[in-house]
């Protein structure tokens, strides 16, 4: 099977170059991480990151035939040839196809991706009921491979100030957990002009996500729960001016 | 509450919303220009003339061109904050911008005025 890899070592190379194999392949290789391990076989220069080899951890994530996806769980049958592999854009390349993924997780850091409440530890666990526990689903999944961010556009022409969708998905994630007290201040940490509002809708989010998550859904989700913290506000400011009246 | 996210309380909404709003209103007047045509179907520039003499129209047309200003800004702004990466490029771009549609609302205004 034929590969084309981008290959950059900063300490020897002067500049990126795309270099071509052509691996025999066993039976039992069916996921492109697969190759992978057989061309690092072969040539132990290869850097590339890997983990669990199931999409659980999203360490393989990286561009396959110009769309980012992790190896291991990409079908070899159904990648076209030659497969041009190249680090996911967007980020600095550390060497070949490992990026370094420090401003992916500032921005992920940046919007408290833990859980905010000030009551009391329980004796046992926070319970929620059923309908709430319902609506972390289709977000607690991301698994930060990165392939969302690093595929959007807006995370390329802004990458220092736009969170991404894979951190918005995440503040989204705690904005609606029935045991987060903080959504005010979660809401008012994305009112930046350009941290939350940066999105275009132009979609490469959704097309990529290894898991099949919905980024662009929950960034338009973080925009009606505005209109409802307004809402709330001037109920408030009105119960206050009454308050005051009498 | 619409008006609250158009404080400067909320500074990434106001924008999303306003250029929103301005668009709506935009489609609006696109609706209503076109079914006035095609009621009234004026040919010769004397007719176009009185096709924009009532005065409600005058105002429809004017509060349209301060919404396609005001939607233009938003949205060229957001245009140069994604490929304009140099930031004294970019600032030079929008005084020009602002200086450009600046003098079509004191057009449009003018036009509204003495018409």
């Amino acid at each position: 099977m034929k590969f084309s890899i981008y290959r950059y070592n900063p300490d020897v190379d002067k500049k990126p170059y795309m270099q071509d194999y052509d691996v025999v392949l066993e039976d039992s290789d069916q996921m492109l991480l697969d190759a992978l391990l057989r061309i690092k076989d072969l040539d132990d220069s290869l850097s590339l990151r890997k983990s669990c080899r199931e999409g659980v951890c999203g360490s393989d994530s990286m561009n396959i035939n110009g769309k980012n996806g992790l190896a291991c769980v990409t079908k070899l049958a159904d990648l076209e040839e030659p497969i041009l592999l190249r680090p996911m854009p967007g980020l600095p390349v550390i060497r070949d196809l490992v990026v370094d993924m420090t401003q992916f997780f500032e921005h992920y850091n940046s919007v408290k991706p833990y859980l905010v409440n000030n009551d009391p530890v329980p004796e046992t666990e926070r319970l929620q009921s059923p309908a709430d526990r319902a609506k972390l689903d289709g977000l607690y999944e991301c698994i930060l491979c990165g392939a969302c961010t690093t595929s959007c556009p807006s995370f390329w022409w802004n990458p220092e100030t736009f969170v991404g969708p894979a951190g918005l998905m995440q503040a989204y994630r705690f904005m609606v957990d029935s045991r987060d007290q903080a959504l005010d201040e979660r809401l008012e940490n994305l009112e930046e002009p350009d941290r939350l509002y940066r999105c275009h809708n132009i979609m490469n989010c959704v097309e990529v996500c290894p898991k099949k998550l919905n980024p662009n859904a929950a960034i338009a989700n973080i925009k009606d729960l505005k209109f409802e913290q307004a809402r709330e506000h001037k109920a408030a400011s009105k119960k206050k001016i009454e308050i005051k009246a009498i | 509450m619409l008006i609250e996210l158009l404080t400067k309380r909320y500074p990434g909404m106001r924008a999303w919303l306003m250029q929103r709003l301005t668009a709506l209103v935009m489609a609006v007047y696109s609706v209503m220009l076109l079914v006035r045509v095609a009621i009234l179907q004026p040919s010769i520039y004397e007719e176009w003339l009185s096709f924009f003499q009532p005065l409600w129209f005058r105002i429809a047309s004017w509060l349209f061109w301060i919404c396609l200003s005001l939607h233009a800004w938003l949205g060229v702004r957001d245009v140069f904050k994604d490929y304009v990466p140099n930031y004294d490029v970019r600032e030079v771009l929008l005084k020009i911008l602002a200086v450009l549609l600046s003098v079509y609302i004191v057009w449009a205004t003018w036009l509204f005025l003495v018409y």
